[in-house]
């Protein structure tokens, strides 16, 4: 079982944890070979590093594949691929933003695979962690997502863009200092931090929580001989309950990936037409 | 006192998750009933019900983030 440590030392203990739950947001250890640390500019490579082109990696061999042979009448995997990318196109961009949405759908596609294979490591047997439960991801996509919406919308309106999204149409005179500091606040500061923070506390806890789970589980079914049987088979209980969190992260993980595109197909589309 | 020990974040947390709860209930149940009243409308509703939601469950959501930096 792959928990949320960098070192563990098999031999001595049964399993291994993070020392407390702050080890969680710390940074890692990088890999070693032999003597010589990898690095690349300067940043070690950890554990993480390595997952996160992994994902890069899966991302691009599923749309590689996919879409490789145009066939007139598709195999399941292509099919499958393009519904996906059908999805993204139809429900996200072009529903979301309208008709402008087709310039927008390859940045929504690679966010929304990107996000939705990361988090699923959460669930893959070997892997059990997703890379978005690290908040530098989470964070980035969001910065990424806040540069164009407000690039999108400085292009339309110029600098007139700021007065247009912060005081929408049919704002009375009066109310208008207060209003512009809520909304100036609400758009420039708590989008993208929301954002960011919505898909990383819902990964962090689901991994939090499946670590707990199932290494409570494992260390009362294999220490049955220290700690009597009856504490022993309590494990199972554990156990039952780390399938039915299991079944759950796999709902979250989905609804997060698409909700995360959804969020920055919307932001833009207010970008674009602050009319609403 | 002595017997009572444990940390104010996570009273903290157990507070903010009241609002996003009764929130997110009032959204699922107005979405259940417009699918209810109109099912052509169901996809439109079913994608404004998630957007909904996410914008709820974002604060309960800081309220654990902030239970684990303290």
């Amino acid at each position: 079982m792959i928990l949320a440590t960098e070192e563990c030392d098999l031999t001595n203990s049964n399993v291994c944890a993070p020392s407390e739950v702050t080890e969680l947001f710390e940074f890692r250890t990088p890999i070693r070979i032999g003597d010589v640390t990898l690095e690349i500019l300067g940043f070690p490579i950890t554990r993480s590093v390595v997952l996160i082109l992994f994902v890069a990696l899966v991302v691009i061999a599923l749309l590689f594949f996919g879409l490789r042979k145009k066939a007139a009448q598709p195999g399941k995997f292509q099919l499958s691929i393009e519904g996906i990318m059908g999805f993204v196109r139809d429900e996200v961009a072009v529903g979301i933003i309208g008709p402008e949405g087709g310039k927008f759908f390859p940045y929504l596609l690679a966010l929304f695979l990107f996000i939705l294979i990361g988090n699923v490591f959460e669930v893959t047997p070997f892997i059990n962690f997703p890379i978005t439960s690290r908040m530098a991801i989470p964070l980035f996509l969001a910065l990424v997502t806040y540069v164009i919406f407000i690039a999108v919308g400085l292009r339309r309106q110029g600098f007139r863009y700021i007065g247009e999204i912060i005081w929408p149409p049919g704002v009375p005179v009066g109310l208008k200092p207060l209003v512009g500091i809520i909304e100036f606040f609400s758009i420039f500061f708590v989008r993208p931090f929301s954002l960011a923070v919505r898909l990383f506390a819902n990964l962090v806890a689901g991994h939090v929580m499946l670590t707990v789970l199932l290494l409570t589980a494992y260390v009362s079914i294999t220490s049955i001989g220290e700690i009597g049987l009856v504490k022993g088979l309590f494990g199972f209980a554990w156990l039952a309950l780390a399938l039915a969190i299991y079944m759950f992260e796999v709902i979250v993980i989905l609804l997060q990936a698409y909700i995360f595109t959804l969020l920055s197909a919307v932001y833009i589309e207010t970008s674009m037409h602050p009319q609403h | 006192m002595e017997a009572i020990s444990g940390s104010l974040a996570l009273i903290g947390y157990g507070l903010a998750a009241i609002g996003p709860g009764v929130g997110i209930g009032i959204i699922a149940g107005n979405a259940v009933q417009a699918m209810a009243r109109q099912p052509e409308a169901a996809g439109m509703v079913r994608t404004t019900m998630f957007l909904g939601i996410a914008f709820t469950e974002a604060l309960a959501l800081i309220g654990f983030v902030l239970f684990f930096l303290t």
